[in-house]
């Protein structure tokens, strides 16, 4: 009886471990990185677990890092009137900006559901290029893509609304 | 009105949660007062393991080696330092014998009675007066050297703590920033991180200033031919942990050996010029490189946190106080500059 008991727990906890190691090989940012190295990302992570309706990170605060999304919804909002800018869920993340930059954030991000996520944040981010610079640099270059990417997708929509306006 | 009153609330809770913390802190000083120390000791040797972690070495075989070599380090020390710094301390305790003594004694009293009787220097007998002094002061370093040999479980816990806060430091502040509320999880980490940052920068740059001071003191006493130079050297390069006070203490002391140890003003002057030399050498070159700007602090701060440090800890509390007080102005400092970026109050 108690066997099956610390059986189910471990096996839950194994489980669990084995969702995040999947989950972190599909993030753009840790792409390139070999099960090693993903075990060693891994150790760094803050896993933090959010309520319903919980603010994660306010517009205007200094961003500190990324947030990824293990478990549960997330909506980013700006502005007075809150516009939405993304719904995000599971496997989602947001705010790597903040790994680069010392901005303040350019948005607010609130969960819609109870939410379990993990988190990245810049002083591991140098931690990491001063202990294993090659890490680093993998995790680096694929941010520099990632980030590279979204502008690429901003410029399509600025060019598309561009073409909706007319000219004066 | 209410908030008024919750914001009350919180102040006096807090209040009592410091004084109470406080006060737990104080009762077990002696403990506190070794961690303080294998934290800063974790804190210089930190960026020797990060070194050898970026070359492949795994964290614990990094911290393996470290601990390895400071071992080597202490056995070489034993035998070939210790024996010159306990010579020179015994020597100091017994005077300079007491023919030399009296011959030295009597020069410096002709000297003074010769030159001061204007201002009504006359016979002043302080043979026996210095004799006791000096004697004194050799009981006292030898006291505390005894003190800090003596405490065994400070030689065994130092390097144990030292050894996990090197080894499991960053798995410890993992686990203190997961007992923190979401809430204030981003502003705690980005405040560890500035204050690892600069008291990391500050401790390891004063610890280098110290180690470059001692030996530049070492060699110019040596040089001049001080009797005691190891030992002056040694108490010198402690002493520049503490700003201000610490270069002038080092100073006076090998002034006053130097004339006692010739009868005469002439090594005294020569001593007054190397220290000054060092002085400049280390505010012109030393000190705009190794040392962190970021935690200067007042004189006043300084005296105050050596009393305070004293009066808890002795003089080992002397010397710590500075670098804890650092410590504690970066704390503050930047809880004030960063918590409006946060909305934590």
């Amino acid at each position: 009886m108690m066997n099956k008991f610390w059986g189910n727990i471990f096996r839950n906890r194994q489980r669990q471990a084995d969702e995040i190691d999947a989950l972190l090989a599909k993030i753009p940012v840790f792409q390139d990185l070999n099960k090693r190295e993903i075990m060693m990302v891994k150790r760094i992570l803050h896993q933090r677990e959010y309520r319903e309706n919980e603010v994660v990170f306010q517009e205007g605060e200094v961003g500190l890092g990324m947030y990824i999304i293990v478990k549960g919804q997330v909506r980013i909002v700006c502005g007075p009137g809150e516009q939405v800018l993304a719904e995000l869920k599971d496997g989602d993340f947001f705010g790597e900006l903040s790994l680069l930059n010392d901005a303040p954030r350019s948005a607010s991000a609130v969960t819609q559901s109870p939410c379990t996520m993990l988190c990245f944040f810049k002083p591991e981010l140098l931690d990491i290029i001063n202990r294993t610079p090659k890490l680093g640099c993998k995790i680096l270059f694929r941010l520099a893509w990632a980030i590279g990417e979204r502008l690429i997708s901003t410029n399509q929509q600025l060019s598309e609304l561009s073409c909706t306006v007319p000219e004066a | 009105m209410q908030d008024k009153g919750n914001v009350f609330l919180k102040l006096t809770l807090f209040a009592i949660a410091a004084i109470a913390i406080g006060f737990f802190l104080f009762t077990i000083s002696e403990i506190v007062k070794l961690v303080i120390i294998a934290s800063l000791l974790a804190y210089i040797l930190d960026p020797l393991a990060n070194i050898m972690e970026s070359r492949g070495i795994s964290r614990t075989s990094a911290t393996v080696a470290i601990f390895t070599g400071i071992v080597l380090l202490s056995v070489v020390s034993y035998f070939v330092l210790l024996p010159l710094l306990s010579g020179e301390i015994k020597s100091l305790k017994s005077g300079f014998g007491p023919e030399q003594t009296g011959a030295m004694v009597s020069r410096l009293e002709e000297f003074l009675v010769t030159n001061l009787s204007f201002i009504g220097v006359r016979e002043m007998n302080i043979a026996g007066k210095l004799q006791g002094a000096m004697a004194h002061t050799g009981d006292w370093i030898l006291s505390h050297i005894a003190d800090a040999a003596s405490l065994v479980t400070s030689m065994i816990l130092i390097p144990f703590i030292v050894f996990f806060l090197l080894k499991d430091g960053r798995e410890f502040k993992k686990a203190f920033v997961t007992l923190v509320p979401n809430r204030y999880f981003e502003f705690t980490l980005y405040l560890l991180y500035k204050l690892d940052t600069q008291v990391g920068n500050y401790l390891r740059g004063q610890f280098i200033d110290a180690a470059i001071i001692g030996l530049l003191a070492f060699c110019a006493l040596w040089f001049i031919g001080i009797k005691y130079y190891f030992l002056i050297g040694v108490f010198t390069g402690f002493a520049n942990l503490i700003p201000y006070f610490g270069p002038l203490a080092g100073a006076l002391l090998a002034t006053f050996l130097s004339i006692l140890q010739t009868g005469g003003l002439e090594m005294a002057l020569y001593v007054i010029l190397a220290f000054t030399i060092i002085k400049l050498i280390d505010d012109a070159l030393v000190q705009p490189v190794v040392v962190a700007r970021s935690v200067d602090m007042n004189p006043l701060t300084v005296l105050l946190a050596i009393l305070v440090g004293g009066k808890l800890f002795g003089v080992l509390g002397m010397l710590l106080s500075v670098p804890v007080t650092g410590f504690i102005k970066v704390v503050i400092h930047e809880s004030i500059v960063n918590y409006r970026k946060y909305r934590t109050i």
